[in-house]
């Protein structure tokens, strides 16, 4: 009888009926798709930042994330190479020599991190031959070329043609210096890597720091890099003892704590929009069942107890949110899913903010049936809690009160 | 009453400048005003040991300049320290380059001193406060706490003290957390006109990650009594000399 009476409500008053349904689907329409929009944009920053040159993952002697020098080299780079090549999760991987050395133009001295890498393979796995902004990227049999940071250029005053001359210390610790060409320009808008990094052709490189055959590690993307925990998880199984797999979310850690720091704003801000949609629904809710006030009394003289009334109403909330969050959630989620696929492009983005890091134009949405999932359920709920105070505040009212409230 | 205040104060004056007096005596003895050495620097690491042959003259604690005689690969490289800048000349590539101070932490040619160690000019007479821990015959220990305005880099050094030859025997190092960071000893105690020279000298890092790491420094020639160019200590001798 309840429910009968809750759907010939609805059916009756369909101005209030298609007010709380547009309210509630517009909510959870926008908040579906704010969240989706800004996992989207998270997901796209961690991406500019793992492609622009750190790489998914790395393989590394273990140690060498707490000291980075010459005592944790991987001294047998090849049968590292050999496993990686024979893993069939692995989609691309490449060796890198990292050295600090002290860079000197024709003026001033700058201390900087010296790559060695390998020059055709880096291509699908940073965008470092996509950040060139003058003069030509490396290839595998450059000799003395080197490709540096825009800013590190700046700093040491050179230009493409220029030379460089570069003083360390070779595997033996004993001095290794050389003079480069500076054959390409590059700048990834990372400011820090921009101004202290200069990448050099290995083979080249290994003569000069005696590093045959080793590398600081080896830099790598898995087919599947959406499964990145368990792939990890999968290669190192298959590494030697003293070699540990580590992936973004490790060597990345500053950065995904950033995004997460960025994401509880982002829900702090959206929570303050709640609490005005939670009540704009409830003083909705108390206008609606206190024009029906009369009705109520007449119910409540009718014989229907209080707890019969507020199963009514709360019948009629049900059917009202239930509709609304399916209809809300279901172009909610077409939204992020469509917008997932085919990301909002904003042509000349990545040019004009390059300087800030940004390497696409594109902006995509992030599609998670789990996420859209409790999306949903937190407006569900919101919807009926709003209606608990009015309910309550009605039927502390007697038959005949509630009949004559005007 | 005045007569504690006066023994408290006895207590205060005494035995800092006790302290204080043999640390101006070993720095009087180790410190000429000229110096020229030969010496052989083993690095000890897990990579194995390498030795570095090195030439150097100084002139007080100011000025320096350090040629490499050995590995050949290194040879004729040159360094210049005036007051806390250091500069290098590499035969190989003509160059000379002034280290900047970002590169002031990196280790000095693979051993386990930094460039800073051999730029520094901390004196431990004018930037520590001495105090006395024990003595006992030939022997005291010293414990040397920076003082407010010295630009140092050590929380505290303990130093076991050769009383009769005014050397260190031993200085133990901590950071500024009061943790101990290396060990440096001084062996074999020569005569050197009227210098008292340990001529072995050890550094031991005490960090993990260096635990086979040493380096010994071996000195070969040492004269104090000769005076040195000043054409030495020229930006000009980097190069001149690395030959």
């Amino acid at each position: 009888m309840l429910f009968s009476l809750a759907v010939r409500n609805i059916v009756k008053s369909k101005g209030r009926s298609i007010t709380t349904l547009l309210l509630s689907t517009f909510t959870t329409l926008f908040f579906i798709v704010y969240v989706a929009f800004m996992d989207g944009s998270h997901h796209q920053i961690i991406k500019s930042s793992v492609e622009a040159y750190t790489g998914y993952a790395h393989v590394n002697l273990k140690g060498y994330r707490d000291e980075s020098g010459y005592d944790n080299l991987i001294e047998n780079a090849e049968r590292i190479e050999q496993i990686l090549k024979n893993d069939r999760s692995v989609k691309a991987y490449s060796p890198r020599f990292e050295t600090y050395a002290l860079l000197s133009g024709d003026e001033k001295a700058v201390g900087s991190m010296i790559v060695g890498i390998i020059p055709s393979r880096e291509a699908s796995l940073s965008k470092l031959p996509h950040s060139l902004i003058k003069g030509e990227y490396l290839n595998d049999n450059d000799p003395n070329l080197i490709y540096i940071g825009s800013e590190l250029a700046k700093r040491l005053k050179v230009d493409v043609g220029s030379q460089i001359a570069m003083v360390g210390s070779s595997i033996d610790y004993s001095i290794a210096a050389d003079l480069f060409t500076v054959k390409g320009i590059f700048k990834t808008g990372l400011f820090d890597f921009d101004s202290q990094s200069a990448f050099v052709n290995k083979t080249y490189l290994d003569t000069v720091m005696l590093s045959q055959n080793m590398a600081s590690y080896f830099t790598l993307c898995f087919h599947d890099n959406d499964k990145i925990d368990k792939v990890t998880t999968e290669l190192q199984a298959s590494l030697p003892e003293e070699v540990e797999a580590v992936n973004w979310k490790t060597l990345l850690t500053a950065l995904v704590q950033a995004m997460l720091v960025d994401s509880l704003f982002g829900y702090i801000s959206i929570s303050i929009f709640f609490v005005v949609i939670f009540f704009v629904i409830m003083i909705f809710s108390y206008v609606n069942i206190y024009t029906r006030a009369r009705e109520i009394g007449l119910l409540r003289a009718l014989g229907l107890t209080s707890k019969d009334i507020f199963g009514m109403l709360f019948v009629e909330i049900l059917i009202l949110a239930t509709v609304s969050i399916v209809v809300g959630t279901i172009i909610g989620a077409s939204i992020a899913y469509y917008y997932e696929l085919y990301p909002i492009v904003i042509s000349g983005m990545a040019e004009t903010y390059k300087e800030y890091g940004i390497v696409s134009d594109e902006m995509p949405m992030h599609f998670d049936l789990f996420t859209i999932a409790w999306n949903a359920l937190t407006i569900f709920i919101l919807n009926l809690a709003a209606i608990i105070y009015p309910v309550t505040k009605i039927n502390k009212l007697t038959a005949m009160e509630a009949m004559r409230y005007v | 009453m005045k007569y504690f205040l006066s023994l408290l104060l006895l207590t205060f004056t005494l035995h800092p400048n006790e302290a204080q007096d043999i640390i101006k005596k070993i720095e009087k003895n180790l410190r000429g005003e000229y110096m020229y050495s030969t010496m052989s620097m083993i690095v000890t690491s897990k990579h194995g040991k390498r030795t570095v042959k090195i030439e150097s003259w100084s002139e007080g604690n100011e000025k320096s300049f350090i040629k490499i005689l050995y590995p050949n690969k290194d040879r004729g490289i040159t360094f210049l320290k005036i007051d806390n800048q250091m500069w290098q000349y590499i035969p190989k590539i003509e160059r000379t380059m002034k280290i900047p101070p970002s590169m002031m932490l990196q280790s000095w040619m693979g051993s386990d001193f930094t460039n800073d160690d051999m730029v520094k000019e901390s004196s431990l007479e004018e930037d520590y406060h001495a105090k006395l821990l024990t003595k006992s015959g030939n022997t005291a220990t010293l414990e040397l706490i920076p003082k407010e305005d010295a630009a140092v880099v050590w929380g505290k050094i303990i130093i076991d003290v050769d009383l009769k030859n005014a050397v260190p025997i031993r200085e133990t190092f901590y950071d500024d957390l009061m943790q101990k960071v290396r060990i440096m000893t001084f062996s074999k105690v020569e005569q050197h006109g009227s210098h008292m020279v340990p001529m072995v000298m050890e550094l031991i890092p005490l960090d993990e990650n260096k635990k086979h790491n040493r380096t010994k420094i071996i000195s070969e020639k040492v004269n104090y009594d000769a005076k040195i160019d000043p054409s030495y200590f020229t930006k000009q001798a980097l190069k001149r000399y690395s030959r």
